[in-house]
């Protein structure tokens, strides 16, 4: 839904309502802190900033800062990747648009950044996360979080952020799309998992060399897709 | 006022200030400037958070933020905690719990722990360690810094404290008996701060003073944030230094053009190797006569790593200083780089070191700086009838000090035409030995002072800047300050020897018979400890289980990394790492239990040491016995804590999934000081009102040796350790000490503390005794500040120093003893650690450490615990996560200490301290050492924990993610979620 609503302010967090659902603004010059500190902030995007980002780094980088310069916090973006995050402008021309499409651009046609807009009330929403680090708060070396739509149990939406498996920080998987339209099963879960095998492009690093990363994304794109077939189960 | 320049408003510490600020310096920069010596710069690009100050009541790092943009905030550094006279409940309960090791991070961690508990009074434990996860600590493992602000926060509230600082319990003669408090069996799964735990043997002496948890000397300076570290001062017209580092691995130097750099106005002196006379030396601060070679020239025309030394420049300010370096023009002739130890000993590999004038290297073709060969017994002839024979090949990587506060030196001249060289180092009189060939100064025209140190853990027992800053002053006559980056820290200081530990082993019904140990030790560039470390390698690596019949070769290699060093372990750690998981192999081979398989083998009282004589430390040592050990408490301490023999069981049946528990153990030896070559000395003067200035070469460098020193000393002249005014070191005013290495100061320095206190109590018994008109001063009693006689007479020692002084008999009660020991006892432990291991990502996950370790006589439980503490989490990272990667042409990718990765405090398993007491005969009031055992035991256990959850023996180290998951894919472990 397009908000026709020009965002000027750089309110650290604002709730707004669009018809009978609500959204929470993120302010883009709010803070990370006051992002994670929110009453009505996402659990994904809570649990994205906290052990591998410091309470200094979410006291220093702003919603702007972290969108335009991912590597900053790479699974907060992958977090609003797979809640649908959306972007508002402060320009007249440009009113939203998705988080993928903005992260896609250049920099210099990307605009002035108002703000990122996540959808509050999503009925049957199940989330998942995983990943994998030298050390339980060190950056993960891959990381996915899964965020899956249902209407009755069959999938409606289905996105999966992923990090360090892309030149860019993080980015959604377009295998995901292969859940929409059937229930959320193992069986359906696999071939996602293949076929991201052929989507991803590592490069691999210190950390860990490409064929691992590879390995990898398959690893926690599979946990994280179980954990919301877990939350399935426990609706 | 320049362009460059803003005038800003802001409030510190709750006073308006107007600043006029550089538009591109950092909030840190300024601050600095203007005196908050509190902030400190540990990294300056947000890595390690140390420089936290308040920020409108947020903790935030002042290296990101340029000062403009402070304009209008509130900042709150560490001098506005307290008042001039009281410090706040957090600095006063870091300063009671050991919350602090070197201070250095101090700071940023009380920032943080303020701005947590003025939002939230009572935080869970979690809540503080997320909290303080911004802020890095080498030395403390977090544990004391979580318990210290649990306690803050219950003074806060004004809760009475309850839980000890310090647990104490009889050690039972049968030690199956031994029951532990509730705590340590942690079957919570806690990771909550335990107190350490004292086991002392029913007989063992009383003492007042020592065993006691003093507060550290140095605890209100350090939680107050006091400029009290290298670069905490300003002297007038100081110049500041910079160092040009190589950008390459190995090249020749073919000119370098620095006369662009030198016309700018305010650089003062750039120098290069056409300018400095070229004096070969070893930048190893060790005792006289250094080992071989001096393979190294303060600045030369050749580089042998990334990061090598190529000119210096003195400037007016440090931006101006770092333009100068970047206008030097040097054309290099590159040069093909190796970067593995194997393929540099190889045929036709880069020669390395091919200049003329460097003496005594073994084989120069090869880059063999040092061949070692030794042996016992007959390990042939063992090996020629062995009924088992086992070989292992261990692997360990480069793992950087990372200690906080990076080199820093400032050296300038002072009223009598004497260089003063103020510098963070660990061995200030070696220094002022090694400095004076080099520039062409005698040594007594040399004065080193040493002041509080930010951490060194080995590196600081090098001279690493303090020889260029010189040649500054001496270039410009004015004082330079010079400081490494952080990159210069991983790329241009010193690190730990990557080693190659192959072993051979002979088992004769169940006994090992004979050890053969090949080590290849990586020395980097330069051979610096090269000899030393692989030597204490050797030595601890085939002493742990003595074999009578051992053999011990090795070739000390150098290549184009950065040069190795002294490290905490040095090469103790890596070849005991490399026996304990063949030992636990050989057990799991021959279906034995390891734990039994250890205890039947490893070294025991009275047992000579068969390699004590031959593998000295760069020379041939003395013979010597096990005198003391309580490993086998200490194992069975272990055991019992972590229940490990049902973990282990149970650990066999845990199904298939892809999280699977492991526990292993692994016992370990190390030693105390440098048998026949470490010396220290200490000096005591009693003053007027009966107190006394301590005066020790000794360095402390955040182990708290400033304090067990003291508690010595007050321990035999029967006062409390606020009547001693320690002070160290000033080669000018403190008596010679080797300095702090070798895990020597509490045994060495602390014997040389010992006797001069015994030596100055007999001063004043004398003394007394003709204040009292006594025949036998022998009789008297020091006492609770007083001299006791027998008849029930009294006097206050600071009646004995008025008199000495002033009245009768005039004399300055002071003495000076000398202390040097032929044997070096080893500290024995036992570690245990937990782990959860995934098997299809390779993760592994640390949940518990515990060391029970025998270190003789506690000198002070909280001071040794932290040692311990400190120690296992640096350990951890040697055998988990810590490695310096480098790529094919030798360039370093990971220098930073974000992508290094060390070991955050909302990461950090539960660590636990055990010390089994025990009383060696030759150390002071019993004491061994406790400052680098604790390095020796974490990469074998943690090894043997992944095994018990795998089935998988993993040989190299670090740890990582991607290694144990290739391991576990080549074992091809089968799973099902």
């Amino acid at each position: 839904m397009m908000s026709t609503r020009k965002k000027d302010t750089v309110e650290v967090h604002e709730v707004e309502m669009e018809g009978a659902k609500r959204s929470l603004i993120l302010g883009a010059q709010a803070t990370l802190q006051a992002v994670y500190e929110c009453p009505d902030c996402p659990e994904p995007v809570r649990q994205a900033l906290s052990g591998w980002v410091s309470w200094q780094e979410r006291v220093e980088i702003t919603v702007e800062r972290a969108i335009r310069s991912p590597k900053q916090a790479p699974q907060w973006v992958a977090a609003l990747l797979a809640l649908g995050a959306k972007v508002t402008f402060l320009e007249d021309e440009i009113d939203e648009s998705g988080l993928v499409d903005y992260l896609a651009r250049v920099n210099s046609k990307r605009g002035k950044l108002g703000g990122v807009r996540l959808p509050l009330e999503v009925s049957e929403r199940v989330w998942g996360e995983a990943h994998v680090g030298r050390t339980p708060a060190d950056e993960p070396i891959v990381a996915a979080i899964a965020v899956v739509d249902l209407d009755s149990n069959v999938v409606r939406r289905a996105r999966l952020g992923l990090t360090g498996v892309w030149r860019e920080a993080a980015r959604l998987a377009e295998a995901a799309q292969m859940l929409v339209g059937g229930p959320l099963t193992e069986e359906r879960i696999q071939p996602v998992i293949t076929a991201l095998d052929g989507e991803v492009d590592p490069k691999g690093d210190f950390l860990g060399s490409d064929t691992y990363r590879r390995a990898m994304a398959g690893v926690v794109a599979r946990r994280a897709l179980e954990d919301c077939m877990k939350g399935v189960s426990e609706r | 006022m320049s362009k460059d320049s803003v005038t800003i408003t802001l409030t510190i510490n709750g006073e308006e200030q107007q600043l006029i600020v550089l538009r591109n310096h950092s909030l840190l920069d300024v601050l600095r400037d203007k005196g908050y010596a509190s902030v400190k710069r540990g990294c300056n690009v947000g890595d390690c958070g140390i420089c936290t100050v308040l920020f409108d009541g947020h903790p935030l790092r002042s290296c990101l933020m340029r000062a403009v943009n402070a304009e209008g905030h509130a900042i709150v550094t560490l001098e506005g905690l307290g008042d001039g006279y009281r410090l706040h409940p957090i600095q006063q309960a870091f300063a009671e719990t050991g919350g602090f090791q070197c201070g250095f991070c101090t700071p940023g961690m009380i920032l943080t722990a303020k701005a947590l508990l003025d939002r939230s009074p009572d935080p869970s434990e979690d809540e503080i360690r997320e909290a303080l996860g911004g802020v890095i600590c080498r030395c403390t493992g977090y544990v004391r810094v979580v318990d210290a602000v649990q306690r803050a926060a219950a003074m806060l509230r004004g809760e009475s404290l309850k839980s000890p600082i310090v647990m104490e319990q009889t050690l039972p003669e049968d030690i199956e008996k031994l029951e532990l408090p509730e705590g340590f069996y942690r079957r919570d799964g806690s990771r909550a701060p335990l107190p350490p735990l004292v086991l002392t043997p029913v007989d063992m002496e009383k003492t007042q003073i020592v065993g006691k948890p003093e507060v550290k000397v140095d605890a209100v300076k350090l939680v107050r944030g006091r400029p009290v570290y290298t670069d905490d001062v300003r002297l007038d017209g100081m110049l500041y230094g910079e160092l040009l580092a190589s950008p390459h691995a190995h090249a020749r130097i073919v000119s370098i053009d620095a006369s662009q750099a030198r016309k700018l106005t305010g650089v003062h002196a750039v120098l290069t190797h056409e300018d400095i006379p070229r004096v070969k030396y070893a930048s190893g601060g060790q005792s006289y006569p250094q080992p071989p070679p001096f393979d190294q020239v303060c600045l030369d025309n050749k580089v042998r790593h990334e990061g090598d030394r190529v000119a210096v420049v003195a400037a007016e300010t440090r931006e101006l200083a770092r333009k100068a370096l970047r206008m030097i023009q040097v054309e290099y002739e590159m040069l093909p780089a190796v970067v593995d130890p194997e393929e540099a000993m190889q045929d036709g590999a880069p020669v390395i070191h091919d200049e003329p004038d460097t003496e005594g290297i073994y084989d120069t073709e090869h880059n063999i700086v040092h061949r070692i060969e030794t042996e016992v017994g007959d390990v042939e002839a063992v090996f020629a009838t062995a009924e088992y024979i086992f070989e292992g090949e261990y692997r360990t990587s480069k793992q950087q000090h990372a200690h906080l506060e990076p080199h820093a030196c400032i050296t300038y001249w002072d009223e009598d035409d004497r260089l003063v060289i103020r510098t963070s180092t660990q061995v200030p009189f070696h220094v002022r030995r090694m400095v004076a060939p080099l520039i062409g100064l005698p040594v007594k025209q040399i004065r080193v002072i040493k002041p509080r140190i930010g951490g060194g853990f080995g590196n600081k027992q090098e001279m690493i800047l303090e020889d260029l800053c010189a040649h500054l002053t001496l270039a410009t006559g004015r004082p330079v300050r010079m400081e490494y980056t952080r990159k210069q820290e991983f790329t241009s200081s010193r690190s730990r020897h990557p080693q190659i530990i192959r072993y051979k082993i002979a088992v004769n019904d169940g006994k090992i018979e004979a050890a053969d140990l090949y080590l290849i030790g990586d020395t980097g560039a330069y051979g610096t400890h090269g000899l030393t470390v692989q030597m204490v390698g050797g030595f601890k690596g085939l002493t742990l289980y003595n074999p009578p019949n051992a053999r011990f070769v090795c070739d000390v290699v150098y290549t184009n990394t950065p040069p190795s060093g002294a490290f905490r372990g040095y090469g103790s750690m890596q070849c005991q790492y490399g026996i304990e998981v063949l030992v636990d192999e050989i057990a799991e081979h021959l279906g034995l239990d390891v734990v039994k398989f250890k205890r039947n083998n490893w070294i025991k009282v009275g047992e000579p040491m068969h390699l004590a004589k031959q593998l000295g430390e760069g020379r041939e040592g003395y013979d010597q016995a096990m005198e003391t050990s309580g490993l086998v408490q200490c194992v069975a301490a272990g055991l019992k804590a972590t229940d490990y023999y049902a973990k282990r069981q149970a650990n066999q049946q845990q199904g298939d999934g892809p999280l699977r528990r492991g526990i292993g153990m692994s016992v370990m030896m190390h030693g105390s000081g440098i048998a026949g070559l470490d010396m220290a000395a200490a000096t005591l003067k009693m003053n007027d009102d009966g107190s006394f200035n301590l005066l020790v070469g000794a360095t402390d460098l955040g182990t708290g040796s400033d304090t067990i020193l003291a508690q010595i000393a007050a321990e035999e002249l029967s006062i409390p350790i606020e009547d001693l005014i320690v002070y160290s070191s000033d080669t000018d005013f403190t008596p010679f000490d080797k300095g702090a290495y070798a895990s020597s100061t509490t045994y060495i320095s602390g014997g040389a503390v010992r006797k001069a206190a015994l030596k100055i109590k007999d001063q004043i018994r004398k003394h007394a005794a003709t204040m009292l008109e006594i025949d036998e001063p022998e009789s008297l009693v020091l006492q609770d500040r007083k001299v006791v006689a027998r008849d029930g007479r009294s006097l206050t020692l600071a009646e004995v120093a008025l008199s000495s002084l002033h009245q009768q008999n005039q004399h300055q009660i002071m003495t000076t003893a000398s202390h040097l020991s032929y044997v070096s006892p080893p500290p024995v432990a036992s570690q245990f650690t937990e782990v959860v291991v995934d098997v299809e990502t390779g993760q592994i996950t640390v949940e518990r450490l515990l060391m029970a370790v025998d270190c003789g006589r506690v000198i002070n439980p909280i001071t040794a615990a932290g040692q311990v503490e400190g120690g296992l989490a640096q350990a951890l990272g040697f055998a988990h996560c810590e490695e310096m990667v480098f790529d094919g042409e030798g360039h370093l990718t990971n220098p930073r200490l974000g992508p290094y990765r060390i070991y955050m405090a909302n990461e950090m398993p539960a660590i636990d301290v055990i010390f089994v007491q025990t009383d060696e005969p030759t150390g002071p009031f019993g004491a061994k050492s406790v400052a680098e055992i604790c390095m020796d035991g974490v990469a074998p256990a943690l090894v043997s924990a992944v095994h018990d959850a795998t089935g998988v023996w993993i040989r190299e180290l670090p740890l990582t993610p991607e290694r144990v998951w290739r391991a576990l894919q080549e074992a091809d472990l089968k799973y099902s979620c």
